[in-house]
């Protein structure tokens, strides 16, 4: 089946004779931009006083602009479609210039207010940015920043470290609002990118990110009293079932198990909330966990006999 | 471990391996369906979506299952103990019979059997332990450190789950670390043990599961050894913790402080040293990890310079590494240098991992602006704002 020069090869990969260290070098890079992104936020944090705000904005500026060419001087020729950069630290560094730049013009407005009342507007530009960089490169990591920071823009907080999104303090209904919408827009995003045939590879970035926002934004309000809870638990339930089903469809099995897990979340919280009985409860999951095990294992089938 | 199984494990390993030289343009279409026909699949398995989902639903119904127990034997006291004993024993009966007659693997369905199976074999042993005979504590955590040790290795050898060998490794270290001179002797048997465990990972007389197994050995080994000589493990007690003995912590000796200064420097840069040697990367990663554990110790213990500089420097000191090695490596005949290279081996070329997506999105993510709800009027909402308090 092999020939003599494909055994040797890979008999020399499968004895550990050559070992690709890639994985290592990624980690280290990837490691190495978020201490720095640390250190930097210390910085501004700690020294205000001690070094003085124009000398930090100058350094924050001088970094950023330094990554920035080192990054676009390796750059990938453009292209709509996928262009890969074939150095390995292409997307860290690229990476790092969009995150000092965005440290730097924070900190500026921050400092020096050039922006007025409009000052979250920083957030925008960055965003913009980020994703001029992120066509421009190649780059999905820095696209999901562009992303984030849109999101963040919106008043949404896309990760889970940071301020939770469903922690809306007294603004619940607008940020709920704003979630959903920005959820929705970067979905269309998505859809706009395969349409017109420009970084489809983008697209699953922003439709999982996209998904994600909505279904949070849903599911936070689950558990609101009277009619309202009720209204997002069978919300959650269709729009979960919905994508789950259309996502089937299209092969897509990220987004299927987000839209089936929704949904269970959403029909088992509208059930359960109304079973006052211990063993009904119990009953309730041992019984739909059944069927919903008997339905995974059929689609499974369904998929292989299709491929 | 069931021969077919271990036979199964051997032939998905090697359509795996064709699957990656196929990835990377080693072979064609033509040699994979050959190698695809000589190596045939019979186990029912699912894709990794598929697995994580059944695995979820599948504890859903067991964990409601044993709800409804539950309740129902609420006051049988010794009864209920012995009935959920029962249920672990089925489970393991449930697991073997999906691994074999219905020739289940990475199916989701079989790992949650087994992980309850295990779950309920430990437990409910331990309950009726403690209700018949009444143990001394000690007595107690001892005979559950042994209890985890014997059933965990077994499921992990007998299924080929290198998870439950790992915990099984770790129950016998901590067992181990109970007794007089715990620490030294978690110092000496690791470091002996790893050598023959990396050795039988190599070995082709086991399956593949089972080489895994031993690697997770190896690496619990290694991360015990460095808890015994680890300045700060000393000093909080970390292995105290671990074995429940934290009232006896006491620090490093004194006079032994310069020794285990250097030893928790030492066994990371020996660790990698070890790794690059033998091309191990498991080892390399392990030492990696090591060394970052013990420059954030040297930074505890030594004030060399203040936090944001050494995490500017440190940054920036492992990015130019990385760019060096990478560097260093291409420049080498075939791009490679002593067995290494920083070429993709029949891996994707550049494949950002979901994951690695993930971190990025959850790690760099700003924090978000102030909403406000409509009609409130606060004169503030600057401060902290898109990242201007250095949080960008």
């Amino acid at each position: 089946m092999l020939t003599r020069k494909q055994t040797a090869l890979f008999g020399r990969v499968a004895r550990g004779g050559l070992v690709s260290v890639r994985l290592e070098l990624r980690a280290l890079l990837y490691g190495g931009v978020l201490a720095v992104m640390g250190g930097v936020g210390l910085l501004v944090q700690q020294n205000l006083d001690r070094i003085g705000p124009v000398a930090i904005a100058s350094v924050l500026w001088l970094g950023a602009l330094g990554t920035l060419v080192w990054a676009l001087r390796h750059a990938p020729p453009f292209s709509w479609g996928e262009s890969t950069s074939s150095h390995l630290a292409f997307d860290y560094i690229l990476l790092l210039g969009v995150l000092l730049t965005g440290a730097a013009l924070a900190y500026t407005e921050g400092q020096f207010t050039p922006l007025g009342p409009a000052w979250s507007h920083h957030l925008l530009v960055i965003s913009l940015f980020a994703g001029v960089l992120a066509v421009r490169g190649d780059s999905r990591m820095v696209a999901s920043i562009s992303l984030t920071t849109f999101a963040a823009w919106c008043g949404v907080a896309a990760s889970p470290f940071g301020r939770a999104f469903w922690d809306f303090g007294s603004a619940e209904g607008p940020l709920r609002r704003n979630a959903i919408v920005t959820g929705l827009l970067f979905v269309g995003l998505g859809y706009a990118l395969i349409r017109n045939g420009k970084k489809a590879h983008f697209e699953p970035l922003a439709a999982h990110l996209g998904w994600l926002l909505v279904l949070a934004a849903i599911l936070s309000g689950i558990g609101a009293r009277r009619g309202a809870g009720a209204a997002f638990q069978l919300g959650l339930l269709v729009v979960g079932a919905g994508l789950a089903f259309f996502s089937f469809r299209a092969g897509r099995f990220g987004l299927f198990g987000m839209g089936l897990v929704a949904a269970y979340i959403g029909l088992s919280a509208l059930v359960v909330s109304g079973i006052r009985d211990e063993f009904l409860g119990f009953s309730w999951f041992t019984c739909t966990g059944v069927a919903v095990l008997a339905t995974l294992l059929l689609a499974h089938k369904n998929i292989k006999a299709r491929s | 471990m069931r021969d077919d199984l271990a036979a199964a494990d051997r032939r998905f390993e090697v359509r795996e391996a064709a699957r990656g030289w196929q990835r990377a343009g080693a072979i064609d279409e033509a040699t994979r369906a050959k190698i695809d026909a000589a190596y045939p699949d019979d186990r029912s398995r699912l894709g990794e979506i598929f697995r994580v989902l059944v695995f979820g639903f599948t504890l859903v119904v067991l964990l409601s299952a044993l709800g409804i127990l539950g309740l129902m034997v609420a006051s049988a006291g010794d009864k209920a103990a012995f009935l959920f004993f029962l249920c672990g024993i089925g489970l393991a009966a449930l697991t073997e019979a999906q691994i074999g007659a219905f020739r289940r693997r990475q199916g989701g369905t079989e790992a949650a059997t087994a992980f309850l199976a295990v779950l309920l074999v430990i437990g409910a042993s331990l309950w009726l332990y403690y209700q018949g005979l009444r143990p001394r504590d000690e007595l107690a955590i001892n005979a559950a450190l042994v209890l985890a040790v014997v059933v965990l290795g077994a499921a992990g050898y007998r299924w080929g789950y290198a998870l439950f060998v790992g915990l099984a490794t770790v129950a016998a270290f901590v067992l181990l670390a109970r007794a007089p001179f715990g620490r030294l002797l978690c110092a000496i048997v690791p470091l002996a043990l790893t050598p023959f465990v990396l050795r039988a990972s190599d070995s082709s007389d086991l399956a593949p599961s089972h080489r895994r197994s031993c690697e997770a050995i190896a690496v619990v080994a290694l991360v015990f050894v460095y808890l015994a000589v680890h300045l700060a493990s000393w000093d909080l007690g970390i292995l105290e913790v671990l074995t429940g003995h934290w009232r006896e912590a006491s620090g490093a000796p004194r006079p032994f402080r310069p020794f285990f200064a250097v030893a928790t420097a030492l066994v990371p840069v020996l660790t990698l040293a070890w790794g690059i040697r033998s091309r191990r990367r498991l080892l390399i990663n392990l030492g990696l990890v090591g060394l970052l554990a013990s420059i954030v110790t040297l930074r505890v213990y030594v004030h060399v310079a203040p936090l944001w500089l050494a995490l500017i420097v440190g940054g920036g000191a492992a990015i130019g590494l990385a760019l060096l090695l990478q560097r260093y490596l291409d420049s080498g005949a075939g791009r490679e240098r002593g067995g290494f290279t920083a070429e993709p081996v029949f891996t994707e070329p550049e494949g950002r991992s979901a994951l690695e997506l993930a971190a990025s999105a959850a790690s760099f993510a700003p924090a978000p602006r102030p909403v406000q709800q409509p009609g409130f009027q606060g004169g503030g909402g600057r401060s902290g704002g898109g990242g201007a308090t250095g949080n960008y």
